[in-house]
């Protein structure tokens, strides 16, 4: 498989920071089908939409959004960045995302975790003190509604299913992914399942998630898979522009304005100043912040310790404005990609 | 016009370059970034031999003594840290040794501290808080503690010890400020 490169988006409401004005969900939802059709058009390979039920968040049924961009893309693969399984039905789960794939021909994916926020759990009448069961017998009855139908089935917390009819079938297995953000069980978890691990490395240095990446295909051999057929991608925020300052001085404040909502202690946000920011933007830093040539150098590097198989970008987090939305899209599609593509490929064939 | 806050940072580091004095000039920075400061730093490192010869405060070289006197004259004082054995350096400790008993009494002290691992955190309360109590300063609720993960050689990756920081401050600045301001009130 070629290395894939992609971005997702949560949908924040954030107000913009030099005019105070939220932006209608209607619009963000739009933007974001708009952001995919361009994302499609300079050959991206994937784009991701995740999943939170607040007030200022446009996406809480992901599905629902991929299924629009369905009928505006023709490559681009569609995924749930992520699906908080462990508060969502399964069976409706599958049936979304089958219909997706059936639009799409073939292009749904689903990215499963088990909730960094937790406003779904009352909302959908779910016990947080159940928070690992949850997800553990749930990613259980989705992957066996992938493989059977009609499907028996039997847990804890939720009712049987009897010769359960789970349809409409898609014309393929879909892909499930296991987000993890740094629990080393939910790595081992991926790796006994055998299946892809999306790790989320939000901030802080990326060097720090190399055990996780070898805990992952260590334990998956242990457990009889073959680490070389288990995709690893890695998740982290960024913004690219023209140059690195560019890219910092575009997505800063709109950044700081999201990170403020969203990172609260004492009852407070709690800014990211510039300097933490500019951090994350050297070599050794988790967010892909820069022009073209600092992205392609991070993932290079990040391939180098990683051996991965993606990356995912969380573009423009706190909503940076759609033109510049548009820009970055495009130069990490015709100026990154083609590059990082490239070099991938030539460091297979020597390591061959 | 506002008197700019005499910042101190006694930066414990016994080698160079440091992630003690990288997370101290984080801190001053952060300081910098609200109220108006003169930043002086103090490396123990830099003291030496001076420091670590001398028993008596009459018998140090001037580079100490005036490390004294402004740590002694300070509106806030960094004390920053490398864990060393459990707790901080000797020469560290030495420094202090050599501080009026009762020059920081009252003065806003901000707790920094840097390990190999997470394992040295409490470093913070129990080893540097107990050492300023003693000096009965004022020392800021919020420590600050890091270990190597947080860095990539000196540059401080870790946002959330951006944040920590920037909480620090703003617990520490407003008491810095009045005190400040009442001891330049002619009595």
């Amino acid at each position: 498989m070629a290395f894939e490169l992609g971005i997702y988006h949560f949908g924040e409401l954030t107000p913009d920071p030099t005019t105070g004005k939220m932006m209608n969900p209607g619009v963000h939802l739009r933007h974001l089908v708009e952001q995919a059709t361009v994302a499609d058009q300079v050959g991206l390979d994937v784009f991701g939409v995740g999943e939170h039920h607040r007030t200022d968040f446009a996406v809480s049924s992901p599905a629902v959004v991929l299924a629009a961009m369905a009928q505006a893309t023709n490559s681009i693969k569609l995924s749930s960045a992520v699906t908080v399984l462990s508060s969502d039905d399964p069976v409706r789960v599958f049936q979304q995302f089958s219909t997706v794939d059936l639009l799409s021909e073939g292009r749904a994916e689903i990215i499963a975790g088990r909730g960094s926020y937790t406003e779904s759990f009352p909302l959908f009448g779910y016990d947080l003190s159940q928070y690992n069961e949850l997800f553990a017998e749930k990613l259980d009855l989705l992957l066996k509604l992938r493989d059977e139908n009609p499907i028996n089935w039997e847990g804890n917390l939720r009712p049987s299913l009897v010769d359960g009819d789970v349809t409409p079938r898609p014309d393929r297995q879909i892909p499930v992914w296991i987000a993890v953000g740094g629990t080393p069980a939910s790595v081992v978890r991926a790796a006994k399942l055998g299946l892809p691990l999306s790790l989320a490395i939000i901030g802080g240095s990326y060097q720090q998630f190399e055990p996780f990446v070898d805990l992952y295909r260590r334990a998956a051999a242990d457990f009889g898979h073959d680490p070389k057929n288990l995709k690893v991608s890695i998740a982290s925020p960024g913004f690219v522009d023209t140059s690195k300052q560019a890219a910092l001085d575009t997505s800063y404040p709109y950044f700081q304005a999201g990170w403020m909502q969203n990172h609260h202690q004492r009852g407070n946000g709690v800014p990211m100043p510039r300097r933490a920011y500019e951090a994350q933007a050297t070599t050794a830093g988790a967010f892909f912040l820069g022009g073209p040539q600092e992205i392609i150098d991070k993932t290079m590097a990040q391939y180098e310790l990683f051996h991965h198989d993606r990356i995912m970008i969380q573009m423009g987090f706190g909503n940076v404005p759609q033109k510049d939305m548009l820009r970055a899209i495009e130069i990490l599609g015709t100026e990154v990609a083609p590059v990082v593509r490239k070099e991938i490929e030539s460091l297979k064939a020597s390591e061959k | 016009m506002t008197t700019p806050l005499k910042v101190v940072a006694v930066v414990g580091n016994l080698q160079k370059p440091s992630k003690t004095r990288a997370l101290a000039d984080l801190i001053v920075d952060t300081l910098g970034d609200s109220e108006q400061i003169d930043a002086t730093f103090i490396e123990i490192v830099d003291l030496l031999p001076g420091l670590a010869g001398t028993l008596d405060r009459d018998q140090v070289d001037t580079a100490t003594a005036d490390a004294l006197a402004a740590v002694e004259n300070a509106d806030i004082v960094i004390a920053a840290s490398p864990v060393f054995r459990g707790s901080y350096p000797g020469l560290f400790k030495h420094f202090f040794d050599l501080v009026d008993q009762y020059a920081l009494a009252n003065t806003p002290v901000i707790l920094a501290a840097t390990g190999g691992s997470d394992r040295h955190a409490l470093v913070l309360d129990h080893a540097l808080r107990p050492l300023f109590a003693f000096f009965q300063a004022w020392t800021a609720p919020v420590g600050i503690y890091l270990s190597a993960g947080d860095f990539d050689g000196t540059t401080i990756l870790n946002p959330e010890v951006f944040e920590r920081i920037e909480m620090a401050a703003r617990d520490v600045l407003p008491v810095a400020r009045m005190l400040a301001d009442r001891a330049s009130v002619p009595a």
